[in-house]
């Protein structure tokens, strides 16, 4: 039986933060694979999924044969549609550098800079070399407007509608913010609906909480 | 005061027929969904559900609303309807405004332009949550509208 090294699930809570809870599984399971095999990548699942449900949605994935994420910018860049501003709720950066380099540069970009993972902001954004501007719940509806989106990160979305967001986004989209931005998006980065508690998520009504779900 | 009972659904409201009824007052299709969204898809049920009977019968006043009966409307005149933030996050020199603007020609009648009284009216009109300012916005197009068609020759 493969034994996984100790502390992995302190290690996915020190990048968590600065990837995503989806980039950083890819990260973690693509390594343990590589280095230990699928065997271990079960064992990753049981071992630290139910602390981390996104890394045990991956880690199911790739047993399925699902090796690399899926961050096809289409249908997000069709659901921004003439926004030109894009305030982004919640960090997942395979997913957000797909779509930085697809988006003409006219269009602004913002990320609200707040997340449950302890993140050093200014290295995430030293990242995006100005391309990104910070934002905070306090400040983001500064940039509200006719032509503005807001977008998040979705984990999975059941039959019934059932989303998993960050709770951050409850945070930021209340009943007056709906009104200020032309469109709620979000983007679905898991294959599949989390089959286990979604800790660190909560889950809303997809159909009732975005104008898009992609 | 509770809001229960029969005012608790709005079932009844058809987002695309609203779509379509606004459609030669906001052409695109992006903007207008956001308009839409905005009178029928946010706020009270109460409020999504009167916004709909209202401006499915003011429609019938001014069936088959055409760019033409836009377009005369919007010469006499349009505000813009404010999306509102907090005022310190407003955006200096960069109006936050709803994509559907307010027609000024029908006040006309109730007040001169340019008035004391008729910039009262349409701060009546713009003021509230956007599902009562936008749903406003709406049915003065279709009032102006069938007003201008009445009143023609």
């Amino acid at each position: 039986m493969t034994d996984l090294p100790p502390g992995l699930d302190q290690a996915l809570s020190a990048v968590a933060g600065e990837l995503g809870m989806a980039s950083s599984s890819w990260v973690f399971v693509r390594a343990v694979a590589r280095c230990s095999g699928d065997e271990a990548v079960a064992k990753l699942a049981e071992e630290v999924g139910p602390e981390f449900v996104v890394l045990e949605a991956i880690a199911r994935a790739w047993l399925a044969g699902e090796h690399e994420p899926k961050t096809d910018t289409a249908k997000v860049i069709e659901a921004i549609g003439k926004a030109t501003r894009v305030v982004v709720v919640g960090l997942e950066v395979a997913w957000l550098d797909r779509l930085l380099d697809k988006l003409p540069a006219s269009v602004k970009i913002a990320l609200v800079t707040h997340s449950g993972f302890p993140v050093d902001w200014e290295r995430v954004l030293d990242n995006y070399a100005g391309r990104v501007e910070r934002v905070d719940l306090d400040t983001f509806q500064h940039w509200a407007g006719g032509k503005s989106a807001l977008l998040t990160f979705a984990y999975g979305r059941a039959e019934d509608a059932r989303a998993a967001v960050l709770p951050l986004w409850l945070r930021a989209c209340g009943a007056d913010v709906r009104a200020q931005f032309r469109s709620l998006v979000a983007w679905n980065v898991l294959p599949s609906p989390l089959d286990l508690y979604p800790r660190r998520l909560v889950e809303v009504d997809a159909d009732e909480t975005f104008t898009h779900f992609v | 005061m509770s809001h229960s009972r029969a005012s608790s659904s709005a079932a009844f409201v058809d987002a695309a027929r609203v779509d379509a009824l606004l459609a030669p007052i906001v052409p695109d299709t992006e903007d207008r969904a956001f308009v839409v969204r905005c009178i029928l898809g946010e706020g009270p049920t109460h409020h999504r559900g009167a916004n709909y009977v209202l401006l499915m019968l003011l429609g019938q006043l001014a069936p088959d609303l055409s760019a033409a009966d836009v377009d005369a409307l919007r010469a006499r005149g349009t505000l813009p309807v404010p999306i509102k933030v907090p005022p310190h996050l407003e955006r200096p020199q960069s109006l936050m405004a709803y994509p559907l603007g307010l027609p000024t020609g029908p006040l006309d009648a109730l007040a001169p332009a340019g008035s004391q009284d008729q910039a009262a009216m349409v701060d009546c009109l713009n003021d509230g949550p956007p599902q009562h300012a936008l749903a406003n916005a709406a049915m003065m197009w279709l009032i102006g509208a069938a007003i201008a068609r009445r009143d023609k020759p």
